[in-house]
């Protein structure tokens, strides 16, 4: 039962582990049903975008303006240290105009004009909640399934239940936007693209902007490619010999990996040129794109890892965490964002891309509808608020022009189809053509899981 | 076909025939497709059946064997929705055992270890030891046999590696061949335990279990000081401490009675974990996961089990009951700690540790220090001060206004405040006011662009003054703070910030004036500012592009670069902030130079004078200090005010011995115990049932005479009765040698856990262990003089096929080194390696930005990687600097783990990643340039030797005729392409920042070539 797949799985990661580390009943058996996606493109804005004043309107919070936050909503939730201090709680509408947008009647606000021509693409939930209220845990929590360190990311699952499409290219790759000024931004972890327990192949593989896109791809100045080549040739037949002596196949596993590598040299670089896109392209992405680093760039640089068959792009935007200064602050950060995540879901799509590729943007939590610091008429910040955000996906597997879930008057609690951080899980999974409680790893005697023992597919989302 | 033999091997199906064994047959099945409805937790438990337990599993044995046979989907067990299913060996494993009455063992690693008879042997002259009879007894049974013993070299080099982590020297393996004693192999073996590195190399594998690192972790991640710890670690093994005693002072030593200061220092051990200070984190959360990871990292490293599993729930497979982890949770929940720590380095509770100089000279300051301040306060200072307040005002006067052509107060605005009109303009983001040395201070950030036009009849070729306050942001590259520009101009900005001490930040005030031919002149101050204090700054133009500054009042000298002839820089322009990250007070503009005196009047006085006037503000206690400040050091009169000097001077002095005092974070216990309570579901704020401490239940219990503690903990854990303490400390062991441990999953004995492979060597060498005193170097020896781990690596086709993990041990493991000693090895062959052991972790060559493209920012320490240089390059891989949210990347590749949690083993990867980090980190290319310079060194000119001895250096042994012509061929081609183009040599020999040796750089490059490829054999990166 073991032999069919054991090799695939043994040779599906980015590299490959060593016999004598694996445990032998670690086998994945995905994908369980036909994948509706083949690839995920995963926008993840970190910091805690606002919903308030994104994708659930409130207008009716005008009234109740500068108000303390009733009792009857808050029901004693905990809150953060940052206002738990505060003497009042006091409720800030947002200062954004919101309209309906698309066929669908999808309501959302002004400052995201882009993503007004999506609205018949995505599915958008304004119900997703999470446990965690500071930044660590929730996003540790919405990025590996568990707010302590120490499990494996969405992409290292996917990695280790899929495997690559492309050989030359890792499996899972993360790009992390760099502003163009300076970055005072939430940190972000290593374990966030790390694979936890998993064989360390399977962590993400960062793509950074600037001459040496993957750590250590260039060979240094004075080195010719031919030079390289011949030293590679003489490696490789030392080995190959060493190979014949001993006997170990972890030998002929290291000459295959270190021809990768060579591989890797062209076709690393060859992704990130981006000279052959059009300026359409340019255009589409909006002005940012032609800047190395930014988001906008890295959009359009994931369009072309799933073209060439990378099974899961994780981007991270920094920049949501606005405590104070909240409507100037979230319209930068739209600014920055709002075209290229538009353009990423258009592009796909005008490519025949959409159909198999999912796409998901969001958050790690949300922001309190009270606000943090003075309240004035024109400025206010908002501090985490785990009860209720929103997120939306596109592509292989959603129900285009969806919307699902709806939250009370002050968008504090959920009042229809919560969606929990493990179901958004469940469904990526699902979308992929895994079943979340089937792709499991054996660690410390315990079936491990990316929904821990939870997740519930969001049927709502799935075409 | 591999993985099911493997299993075979591991459940013992070879021996068909016999009766089945439970333990090794019948209870991973129950434990793997029962316990999960049917075992420990009751909150999951169906039909009120139990298999973990003797007496309810053998009243239905008749029922289970039935109901695993069963074909109907709803009799069948497991049932269809579970995700276990039974093969039909399985299912006729079990109900054989029902037949032969349902055999009943305990789990065996809870039941203390046996010791079986040596086992007869047919190969009689094999066995060194009893070691080598248990080996040789299983592989007889397989009809298999041991491998040969490697050659002298190859032994060599996998004794050096596995003991010190370092290969041998050329003259060592010289030794060892010219040595044809008997006791040759013992001699090089009691050499490399005697070795120092023998220490490093055992802390290199603790410190996973340890989770160590040199930062906090979590969210901010900034450094903490945990290397005397690491010291203390290195040293413990190198004196041969008992692994008893090891255990003690690492989870209690500062309860031993009288602990001294090694002892306390080496209870950091449960320190290390990850500590978090994220801003509006809740502390209890944190500080009940800091008590938790105590429990887990315990749980694995000494018990060798899951205790996490019950952290929610009832162990799903062990007898361990969510109560018992919390009793477990109550030994360590009693330090005198908070649950969000760190900001200044080490978290509290910890030690610090001066010479007896320095702590002499500690107790000598805080003692004079008190004294003063004693003396001050009984001087009735309050009282004073409202009387001086009453009079003061009257006494200052405001600054000068002849002159002036331009004010900003900047109190939350950009307004001119004489009167003329010229505001500032935003053309980005406002300023946001805070408080700043004169009322309020403008705070500008990245979205800052504001424009302060050309004051009335100002001409930068004339004499001008500007004098301003600013307090940098969190923008740690160079800063331009203001420019008054327009092709010729003046610009002031400060260069790259860097860390004086812990969390304090110091840059250069850099000025540079351009003319409009384009000549520039470049001031920059000789010493520092404080970055992140309000520094106020008056700069005097004389004319002529001749600049004078001040500081705090204070003239600051200036070193002068470029231009040297007089320079005109009249521009016209606008002042312009732009992209301005920091605070700025009282901006003042003069049409002349500003005196000395005016100067210290707008540093010193002003803020004074300020706080005097507006009598309606309330003062902040940085206000009333700052007032107070004045007054001692001016009008105090003439005694008050030289004690407060010396005061002051004695604070700076301890500030700066306290900065030189190291310290490492330890075990303290409450004076009164915290409460414990079962957590609900794991959550904080879910308290149940108060518990108090107390061991698991199924394992022996604590003697009464141990304490209730920590220390009873320990203690209980190295008593002899202890059935997993030592077995899985020797299994660790082994697997570091052999790669696999005799139980492969080293971290987990329990229920879930294999099967050892070895059973009764197992228990042998346990309580050989344990009647040794627990004796670490003499465990070791027994292992490595076995000739179990004498034999070659080679795989033969058979073994290959039979058995690819090495279960059985029919030869020696053959695996690549880890992250560390890749490093390390190739240091060693270039002869690179710096040997220094212990102390502060290094900053090797690492990529740019890596740090700083995911971290928080300037505030705080460990955001920006700053590169070691000289010696410091070439330290070992242990002494890496490890920041926990992105481990040093070029281990990372080579599984190197984040040190976030307790890790017991690592994986072992091949990916191109390692490949690319080998060809082109800095760290390689530079070994390789000293592994080519030294074979040219010292092997003479004949190409052929200097091959031999790059080779040999790398892999121990001499390449054979079929290889020579290879690497002879490849440095030929290289020869030729470099002398074809020297430039290329050029560029490629000057990787690393150490000095080339050799002077004739293209033969260097060529020979570089071939020493990199060489680096990046397989065999240099295996222990064979």
């Amino acid at each position: 039962m073991y032999d069919s797949t054991s090799r695939r799985q043994f040779l599906s990661g980015f590299g490959a582990t060593a016999f004598a580390a694996m445990a032998n009943d670690n086998v994945s058996t995905a994908p369980h049903f036909p994948a509706k996606a083949k690839s995920v493109i995963y926008l993840h804005m970190s910091g805690g975008p606002s919903q308030l004043d994104l994708f659930d309107p409130k207008p009716q919070l005008k009234k109740y303006q500068g108000q303390d936050l009733p009792g009857s909503i808050r029901m004693g939730q905990r809150i953060t240290g940052m206002t738990s201090g505060q003497s009042t709680l006091p409720v800030a509408s947002s200062l954004f105009d919101f309209a309906k947008r698309g066929q669908a009647g999808m309501e959302m606000s002004n400052i995201i004009p882009w993503h007004h021509k999506i609205a018949d693409e995505i599915c958008l939930i304004r119900s997703v909640h999470t446990e965690a209220i500071n930044h660590d845990p929730a996003i540790t929590f919405i990025q590996t399934g568990f707010q302590q360190p120490g499990r494996p990311s969405i992409g290292s699952w996917v990695s280790y239940g899929l495997g690559s499409e492309n050989k030359n290219l890792p499996g899972f790759v993360v790009m992390i936007s760099q502003k163009a000024s300076v970055n005072t931004d939430q940190p972000l972890f290593s374990r966030l693209w790390s694979s936890g327990f998993l064989p360390s192949s399977y962590q993400g593989v960062k793509f950074r902007a600037g001459s040496d896109p993957v750590l250590y791809l260039n060979d240094p100045d004075g080195m010719s490619k031919d030079s390289r080549r011949k030293i590679l040739d003489l490696s490789s037949k030392l080995n190959q010999m060493r190979a014949d002596t001993m006997g170990d196949p972890e030998i002929e596993t290291r000459i295959s990996q270190y021809e990768m590598a060579f591989k890797m040299q062209s076709s690393v670089p060859e992704l990130m040129d981006l000279s052959k896109e059009s300026d359409a392209t340019f255009e589409l992405y909006g002005p940012d794109a032609r800047r190395p680093g930014s988001f906008a760039q890295q959009c359009l640089l994931a369009r072309r890892l799933v073209e060439r068959g990378v099974r899961f792009v994780q981007l991270y935007n920094r920049g949501w965490d606005q405590h104070n200064d909240l409507p100037r602050d979230i319209q930068l950060q739209a600014q920055a964002t709002d075209q290229p995540s538009a353009a990423l879901v258009l592009d796909l799509k005008q490519r025949g891309l959409l159909k198999d590729t999912l796409v998901v943007w969001g958050g790690e939590f949300g922001r309190t509808v009270y606000c943090q610091g003075r309240l004035t008429d024109t400025n206010y910040g908002r501090d985490h608020h785990p009860r209720c955000f929103s997120m939306w996906m596109a592509g292989g597997g959603i129900k285009p022009g969806t919307q699902i879930g709806e939250t009370d008057d002050y968008s504090y609690n959920i009042v229809k189809d919560p969606v929990h951080v493990h179901d958004i899980q469940a469904t990526l999974l699902h979308c992929l053509g895994v079943d979340h409680t089937k792709l499991t790893y054996k660690f410390q005697g315990r079936h491990f899981r990316l929904t821990d023992v939870h997740g519930n597919l969001v049927k709502q989302a799935l075409a | 076909m591999r993985f099911l033999l493997m299993s075979m091997v591991a459940t013992g199906l070879f021996a068909a025939g016999k009766p089945v064994d439970f333990l090794r047959e019948i209870r991973p099945i129950l434990s793997d497709a029962c316990f999960q409805c049917h075992g420990p937790d009751e909150s999951t438990r169906m039909a009120n059946l139990r298999l973990d337990q003797k007496e309810s599993a053998l009243a239905k044995i008749t029922q289970i064997a039935a109901r695993v046979g069963e074909t109907k989907p709803g009799r069948k067990m497991p049932p269809a929705h579970a995700k276990v299913r039974l093969n039909a060996a399985q299912v006729g494993l079990i109900q054989k055992w029902a037949s032969e009455g349902g055999a009943w063992q305990e789990h065996w690693s809870f039941v203390a270890p046996k010791r079986a008879e040596p086992p007869a042997v047919r190969l009689k002259a094999w066995p060194k030891g009893n070691l080598d009879r248990f080996v040789l007894v299983r592989l007889e049974q397989e009809n298999l046999k041991p491998s040969p013993e490697a050659d002298k070299p190859t032994l060599l080099r996998r004794l050096s590696l596995d003991l010190t982590g370092l290969p041998p020297t050329p003259q060592e393996i010289d030794a060892f061949l010219n040595d044809k004693t008997a006791g040759a192999y013992e001699k090089q073996v009691d050499r490399l335990l005697a070795s120092p590195r023998f220490g490093e190399k055992m802390a290199l594998h603790w410190l996973d279990l340890a989770r160590y690192a040199d930062t906090h972790g979590y969210h901010i991640d900034s450094h903490r000081d945990m290397w005397p710890w690491r010291d203390w670690l290195i040293g413990a093994f190198n004196r041969n401490m008992p692994y008893d005693q090891f255990t003690i002072w690492q989870l209690a030593g500062d309860m031993l009675p009288n602990a001294t200061r090694e002892q306390i220092a080496a209870s950091g051990f449960n320190r290390n974990h990850v500590i978090n200070y994220e801003g509006g984190a809740i502390p209890e959360e944190y500080q009940a996961e800091y008590v938790i990871d105590r429990v887990e990292a315990t749980g694995t490293t000494w018990l060798g089990l899951t205790v996490g599993c019950a952290r929610c729930h009832d162990h799903k497979y062990d007898p361990i009951a969510q109560k018992d982890f919390y009793r477990l949770f109550a030994f360590f929940n009693n330090i005198e700690e908070k649950g969000l720590d760190g900001q200044k380095g080490n978290a509290a509770p910890f030690l610090k540790l001066p010479t007896d100089t320095q702590a002499t000279l500690e107790k000598e300051m805080t003692q004079a220090i008190a004294a003063r301040e004693k003396r001050i306060e009984d001087a009735k200072i309050a009282d004073r001060m409202a009387e001086w307040e009453k009079t003061k005002l009257s006494k200052m006067s405001a600054p000068a206004r002849n002159g002036l052509a331009a004010h900003y107060e900047l109190e939350g605005n950009f307004n001119e405040a004489t009167g003329t009109y010229l505001h500032g303009r935003y053309l980005g983001l406002p300023p946001t006011a805070s408080d700043g040395p004169v009322g309020q201070s403008a705070l500008l950030d990245t979205g800052a662009r504001i424009e302060i036009p050309e004051p009335n009849g100002f001409n930068e070729d004339a004499a001008f003054s500007l004098a301003f306050w600013f307090r940098g942001g969190n923008k740690l590259e160079p800063l331009t703070i203001l420019t008054k520009k327009n092709g010729a101009g003046i610009e002031i900005g400060n260069d790259e910030v860097f860390s004086i001490g812990d969390l304090r930040r110091g840059a250069h005030l850099v000025i540079t004036l351009t003319d409009a031919a384009g000549g520039k002149r470049v001031y920059q101050s000789k010493r520092p500012f404080p970055y992140n204090e309000f520094t106020h700054f008056t700069l005097n133009h004389q004319g002529a592009g001749a600049i004078e500054l001040r500081m705090n009042g204070e003239a600051e000298e200036l070193a002068v670069s470029g231009e040297t002839k007089p320079m005109g820089i009249r521009n016209g322009a606008p002042i312009v902030f732009a992209q301005m990250i920091g605070s700025l007070d009282d901006l003042r503009i003069y049409n002349r130079e500003l005196s000395a005196a005016e100067a210290r009047q707008l540093a010193i006085e002003e803020p004074v004078r300020y706080l005097l006037f507006h009598t309606g503000i309330k003062r902040s206690k940085a206000q009333a200090a700052m007032l107070r400040d004045y007054y001692l050091k001016h009008d105090s009169g003439d005694e008050l005010k030289s004690l407060y000097a010396r005061l002051n001077q004695l604070k700076a002095e301890k500030k700066q011995l306290d900065e030189q005092i190291p310290s490492t974070m330890v075990m303290k216990e409450l004076e009164k115990p915290r409460e414990s309570n079962i957590l609900k579901r794991g959550q904080y704020d879910q308290k149940g049932e108060r518990v108090e401490v107390a061991t698991p239940s199924f394992l022996p219990p604590m003697p009464s005479s141990l304490p209730r503690n920590r220390l009873g903990l320990a203690q209980w854990l190295v008593s002899k009765e202890h059935p997993l303490t030592a077995r899985v400390a020797v299994n660790r062991f082994w697997a570091m040698y052999f790669g696999n441990g005799f139980v492969k999953t080293v971290e987990d004995f329990g229920s879930q856990g294999e099967a050892p492979s070895h059973p009764e060597l197992l228990d042998a060498l346990a309580m050989d262990f344990i009647e040794s005193g627990w004796d670490l170097k003499k465990l070791q020896k027994q292992i490595v003089m076995s000739a179990t781990y004498r034999q070659s690596a080679r795989v033969t086709p058979e073994l290959k096929e039979r058995d690819p993990e090495n279960r059985l041990l029919a030869r020696m493991s053959r695996f690549r080194i880890q992250a560390e000693l890749v490093r390390d090895n190739a240091l060693a062959v270039s002869g690179l390696l710096n040997g220094e052991i212990g102390g502060r972790s290094v900053s090797p060559y690492q990529p740019p930005g890596l740090w700083e493209e995911v971290a928080y920012g300037a505030q705080f320490s460990a955001q920006r990687y700053e590169q070691s240089h000289g010696k410091d390059l070439y330290r070992r891989g242990m002494y890496s600097f490890w920041k926990r949210t992105l481990p040093p990347a070029s281990l990372a590749i080579f599984d190197a783990p984040d040190r976030e949690k307790c890790v017991a083993r690592r994986a072992t990867t091949n990916t191109p990643l390692q490949a690319l980090a080998l060809w082109n980190d800095t760290t390689y290319l530079e070994a390789a340039r000293k592994l080519a310079e030294r074979s040219i060194r010292e092997a003479g000119a004949d190409p052929a030797k200097r091959l031999k001895h790059m080779f040999r250096l790398a892999t121990a042994r001499y390449p054979s005729a079929t290889e020579m012509k290879l690497l002879q061929a490849s440095l030929d081609g290289q020869m030729a392409e470099y002398k074809a183009s020297p430039e290329a040599a050029r560029k490629l020999t000057t990787t690393g920042e150490s000095k080339i040796e050799a002077s004739d750089t293209v033969e260097l490059a060529a020979w570089m070539s071939v020493a990199s490829a060489i680096l990046n054999l397989d065999e240099v990166l295996t222990k064979e």
